[in-house]
């Protein structure tokens, strides 16, 4: 198992160095390298700039420089905020992003289990049809429509109580994290609900199920003990790339819902071409992703025997 | 079970054996028999006269609906869907002097009075209340030094509800006030309560206005309009409304969805082409080749897609509220065609381990005959499922960015763009919102149904049910 | 022969609802499995042999699948007909039953001993302690080696044979008297096959078991059955003791499967093939299934079904029909008939 997780995370790191990589390039070489370009920009952001990624030298000395710094956890200084460094930005708003994915893959993850398991159990009845219904919509409806709809819900349901039930917008307390994360979750949801029919579908035809049949197994254990179990596997799976489509997702639901969160003010540096701010959050997020999927291998080499048990050897 | 009884010469030997019984069903070609069980298959068939209609919507939509889609039009802001928007004909407005009290009748407002005021009697509206203005008149308050109007949009319930005053009187001769504040076809609530420069009066009075819209003379010629007063004209349909710039949303979604269909439809067909080369490449050559092309493929599944989409744009130097349709291409396909090839990949390194391939290997074929004659006909059905499941990603990925503010800007609009204007007037005007949205996810739920579909029909073990 | 019957299915009838229509995939099908004996049921692949068994437990899915006539009886009790918590009584407990491919056959991600000690577990309310020292029993009986060391393994760890051995364990956890064996040597090597085999033989004999063994092989059936049931388009063709089937066959169909067979003489003479395949079971033939096939055919064949003809050996053949001409098979039902 142990040689199995270090196989992963040696992976892991060299797809991190390939992410930083492709964002300097992008950044350096494509024309317009927007860094060495004399945009009005304060002359004591620009003179930290200069000596950061030591602008004046050659493109290779540039890269040294900016991976080294990188090694160390430097992402630099804001190219429009004086005196503040990104690594700053990123830890004071990553939690915030980090508190409403991790929500919403729990609302996804659950919600998609058990949508699944009963469209599986249902099928071909009303509530896999219905159920069914709502997953098409999912993955084809918008995000930012769920997010519209979502808030539009909060400010009909206060308006008719008269009392302010959930909070329409912020991140303060529960009660404001529930829509958004909801919201956010959906479309994963849905792709996870999906999954998990097709799984549960594919399980039940399996010779094994008709052995536990033939043994006399009551339906709800054979679903508890044998179903179940076997089609959550695919699940997990595909809960690493889950997070980055929640990530990803977050962007718009933060901006919709004004969270505090690292998608938000990232589309707020794009806007206001902070390209500092924009090439750390994107290496900080191209590797916690990196991150996140090697977390879903392991989670996943723990529950299917086959998988440890080789390892372990 | 037989009371068939057999005579002695049903029992003559047969010198030649029966025909043997055949198992053939019509023979149909693979192609012929997915189409079938295509157009067998509602949702599917549905999916496709659906993206049909889509693209004749967007295609020929505007040769019809021949409405600028950039044309603002500040009379009619922000409609709600309608084929007719009636207007009244007013005359063009006079300056109006206003009515103004006697000072010797009026009772002169006491500063050190305790006593509260008495509440504005007989508001009235002077003349028609229309768009163009709104003309109120009040009685005298005795003791009042000047008087002030509030405006709402709905019935105020307390004085506390009011909330700032949309005009002060200068003195307490006036007694009257011209409204020519963005007026809006609606009903407004007018309120008007006296002051002695100190305090307001306890008691209010308000009325409700109906406000009708209206055109005055000179502008009703200059949209070519009758222009006799008094007249009801029609200011043109708008069936999906307009937006908050009184832009046909008809139109805009028509011209929209030419952005979002084309990014939608060009970008996958050219990563699902690059993707087809690198894989089949990848898949035909194998041993150390395959695996290092196939760790690139790994590398770039790794990248966050859509920061390095708005990376990319960055580094074409496109700046925010700029147009980038051509780099955001470029970049969908440079990190999109992972799963196209990986897809080839598998498919060739399959086939060339098939019997008829190896077969055909023995009789000498030559690579490029394998490739057209096997390879590319057994690997199109899966292209063409991954390729209509790419379209709704690609839609996605769009609107998505154009959401952001990172796609398409003014004047040019996509289905995210206009629905990134939409969501803020949501509250208000949900319509602005409700079309491209609609637009975006019928599209997508279309292509999504069409690709299930054909994966279906293309799967030939489904064959075998039949 | 002994004479007591512990299963007895009469005139069983299957039927598959498809796209194209309804497949018959067994039609009136009936025989007697006695006790502490073997009935073969043979027949090539898609004949209906997997479908009669599976359907007696409940196990072929249904819908598509439909039970439209006929009874199964075990010691007098029905089978068919009900519901899936009645049938428990019976699945596991009373009837075991081994699968062709014990890999795909037992759940990847269980224990090799949790699997068998979930049956002991559910039917006879074992203690989970109990019913693993039963399991570290069962196993040995089943001569798989260190027990207790592979009860606690999942199934890719074990070899073919091994795992089969493991699912015939499962089998007769609970002392069925009836145990099913689904082709259970198809999949494994030759020595295998002979070890598990022998080892079927043994249980037999010392739990008594009486079995059902699905198969393809006519060696294996000469090596294991009493009885055997030749099947041909979802009905039984031919059936009777091993000796008439073999020695004295009665159908042209077993004819030709026994020419067809590999035998110890295969050098002397080339291996015969049945021309033609098997009719098409969405719209049965109106007369005798193997008619177009059939080097006997006669004028009758084509339009009229035949009945089963004889006694207790009986074959499902318009030859042996008393009007019918004589012929050397006629010969053999009326021998084996008398003896």
């Amino acid at each position: 198992m142990l040689s199995y997780i270090v196989k992963r995370f040696g992976m892991g790191v060299l797809t991190i160095w390939f992410i930083a990589t492709a964002t300097f390039v992008a950044m350096h070489l494509v024309p317009g390298n927007p860094l060495a370009q004399e945009k009005a920009v304060n002359p004591v952001i620009r003179a930290n700039l200069e000596k950061q990624y030591g602008l004046d030298k050659p493109v290779t000395t540039q890269y040294i420089i900016y991976i080294t710094n990188m090694l160390h956890g430097d992402f630099g200084i804001s190219y429009t905020q004086e005196n503040r460094f990104v690594k700053d930005i990123i830890s004071e708003h990553f939690p915030v992003s980090a508190e409403l994915g991790l929500l919403s893959l729990f609302f996804a993850t659950l919600g998609g289990v058990l949508f699944g398991a009963i469209t599986a159990l249902s099928r071909n009845r009303w509530p896999d049809h219905l159920i069914m219904v709502f997953v098409i919509l999912g993955v084809s409806v918008p995000n930012f429509v769920f997010a519209a709809l979502g808030q539009l819900l909060i400010l009909k349901l206060n308006g008719w109580t008269g009392t302010t039930i959930l909070p329409i917008a912020g991140w303060d307390g529960f009660g404001s994290m529930l829509m958004p994360s909801l919201v956010l979750g959906l479309s994963t949801m849905a792709y996870l609900t999906r999954l998990m029919r097709a799984t549960m579908l594919e399980v039940a035809g399996t010779d094994y199920i008709r052995t536990a049949r033939a043994k006399g197994l009551s339906t709800t254990r054979i679903f508890l003990s044998h179903q179940l179990r076997n089609a959550i596997m695919p699940v997990i799976t595909v809960l690493g790339p889950a997070i980055a489509i929640i990530t990803t997702g977050g962007f718009v639901v933060e901006s919709v819902f004004t969270i505090p969160g690292l998608g938000r003010y990232f589309v707020q540096a794009v806007q206001q071409l902070d390209y500092t701010v924009i090439m750390g959050t994107t290496v900080f997020f191209g590797a916690f992703l990196v991150l996140m999927v090697i977390v879903a291998d392991i989670l996943y080499g723990f529950v299917d025997p086959r998988i440890r048990v080789e390892a372990g050897r | 079970m037989t009371s068939f009884t057999p005579k002695p010469e049903d029992f003559a030997l047969l010198a030649q054996r029966p025909s043997l019984h055949h198992l053939q069903r019509p023979s149909m070609s693979y192609w012929q028999d997915a189409w079938r069980r295509l157009r067998r298959d509602p949702k599917a068939s549905v999916s496709l006269y659906l993206i049909i209609a889509l693209f004749m919507i967007t295609l020929f939509g505007p040769l019809l609906w021949r409405v600028e889609p950039a044309r603002e039009d500040l009379d009619v802001i922000s409609y709600p869907p309608g084929l007719r928007i009636p207007a009244l004909i007013v005359t063009d407005p006079v300056q109006w002097p206003g009515v103004h009290a006697d000072p010797a009748a009026l009772v002169p407002a006491d500063p050190n009075s305790t006593q509260s005021l008495a509440a504005t009697t007989t508001i009235r509206v002077e003349g028609e209340a229309t768009t163009q203005y709104v003309r109120l008149t009040w009685q005298p308050v005795a003791g009042a030094a000047t008087y002030l109007v509030y405006r709402n949009d709905h019935t105020p319930e307390a004085a506390g509800d009011l909330g700032l005053p949309l005009f002060q009187t200068l003195s307490a001769e006036e007694l009257s006030f011209e409204d020519r504040l963005q007026l809006k076809p609606q009903d407004y609530w007018y309120t008007v309560i006296a002051s002695d420069g100190v305090e307001e009066a306890s008691v209010v009075t308000t009325m409700k206005v109906p406000v009708q819209r209206a055109l005055t003379v000179s502008q009703a010629r200059e949209r070519g309009l009758d222009a006799t007063p008094g007249q009801i004209v029609s200011l043109g349909a708008h069936p999906f409304g307009t937006d908050t710039l009184g832009r046909d949303i008809l139109a805009r979604v028509m011209q929209g969805g030419r952005v979002s269909l084309f990014i939608g439809i060009v970008a996958p067909l050219l990563f699902v082409f690059m993707g087809t080369v690198y894989g089949g490449i990848s898949g035909y050559f194998g041993g150390t080749i395959d695996a290092v092309m196939m760790r690139v493929t790994d590398f770039l599944v790794a990248l966050p897609f859509l920061l390095f989409m708005i990376l990319f744009r960055i580094a074409f130097g496109i700046g925010p509220g700029e147009s980038g349709i051509v780099p955001m291409m470029i970049a969908l396909v440079l990190l999109s065609w992972e799963n196209t090839a990986r897809l080839v990949r598998g498919q060739v390194l399959q086939l060339r381990e098939e019997a008829y391939v190896q077969a055909a290997l023995l009789l000498g074929a030559k690579p490029l005959y394998l490739i057209f004659r096997h390879m590319i006909p057994n690997t199109i059905g899966p292209l063409l499922v991954n390729l209509t499941f790419s379209i709704p990603m690609a839609i996605f990925t769009e609107a998505f960015l154009s959401f952001i503010g990172m796609g398409v800007a003014p004047p040019t609009s996509s289905w995210g763009s206009m629905s990134n204007d939409g969501i803020k007037t949501m509250v208000n005007t949900p319509h602005e919102l409700l079309f491209p949205a609609l637009f975006i996810s019928v599209t997508v739920l279309a292509f999504n149904l069409l690709g299930d579909g054909l994966r279906d029909a293309l799967d030939s073990r489904m064959r075998s049910r039949e | 022969m002994s004479s007591e019957v512990v299963l007895a299915v009469d005139n069983l009838a299957v039927e598959f609802a498809t796209w194209g229509g309804s497949v018959q995939a067994v039609r009136d099908v009936s025989f007697k499995l006695h006790k502490g004996t073997t009935l073969a049921i043979v027949g090539e692949s898609g004949c209906g042999k997997s479908v009669t068994v599976q359907s007696l437990l409940g196990l072929i899915p249904m819908p598509p699948g439909r039970i439209t006539a006929g009874s199964a009886r075990l010691r007098g009790e029905e089978l068919l007909g009900l519901g899936a918590k009645a049938l428990n009584r019976y699945r596991g407990k009373r009837i075991g039953m081994i699968f062709q491919d014990a890999m795909s056959a037992l759940n990847p991600t269980m224990t090799i001993g949790d699997q068998i000690a979930e049956t002991l577990i559910v039917h006879t309310g074992m203690s989970a302690a109990a019913a693993r020292q039963e399991v570290i029993t069962l196993l040995g009986q089943v001569q798989i080696p260190e027990p207790e060391r592979r009860m606690r393994q999942y199934p890719f760890e074990f070899s073919g044979g091994m795992l089969q051995r493991a699912m015939i364990a499962l089998s007769i956890a609970c002392q069925p008297e009836v145990l099913i064996a689904d082709e259970p040597t198809t999949a494994l090597d030759v020595t295998i096959q002979a070890q598990i085999l022998q080892l079927l033989e043994s249980l037999q004999k010392s739990h008594g078991l009486s079995i059902i063994l699905i198969t393809h092989d006519l060696g294996v059936v000469a090596r294991m059955a009493q009885e055997v049931a030749v099947m041909y388009a979802g009905q039984i063709v031919e059936q009777g003791s091993v000796d008439d089937i073999f020695y004295r066959s009665a159908h042209p169909y077993t004819l030709g499967l026994k020419a067809a067979m590999p035998g110890k003489a295969a050098h002397k003479a080339q291996l015969q093939v049945i021309p033609g395949s098997p009719p098409d079971l969405f719209a049965p033939p109106a007369g005798c299934g193997f008619h177009a096939r059939c080097p006997h055919v006669m004028q009758l064949c084509e339009s009229n079904a035949p009945p089963l003809f004889g006694t207790t050996h009986q074959a499902r053949c318009w030859l042996h029909h008393a009007a019918a001409p004589v012929h050397p098979l006629r010969q053999q039902l009326i021998a084996s008939s008398g003896s």
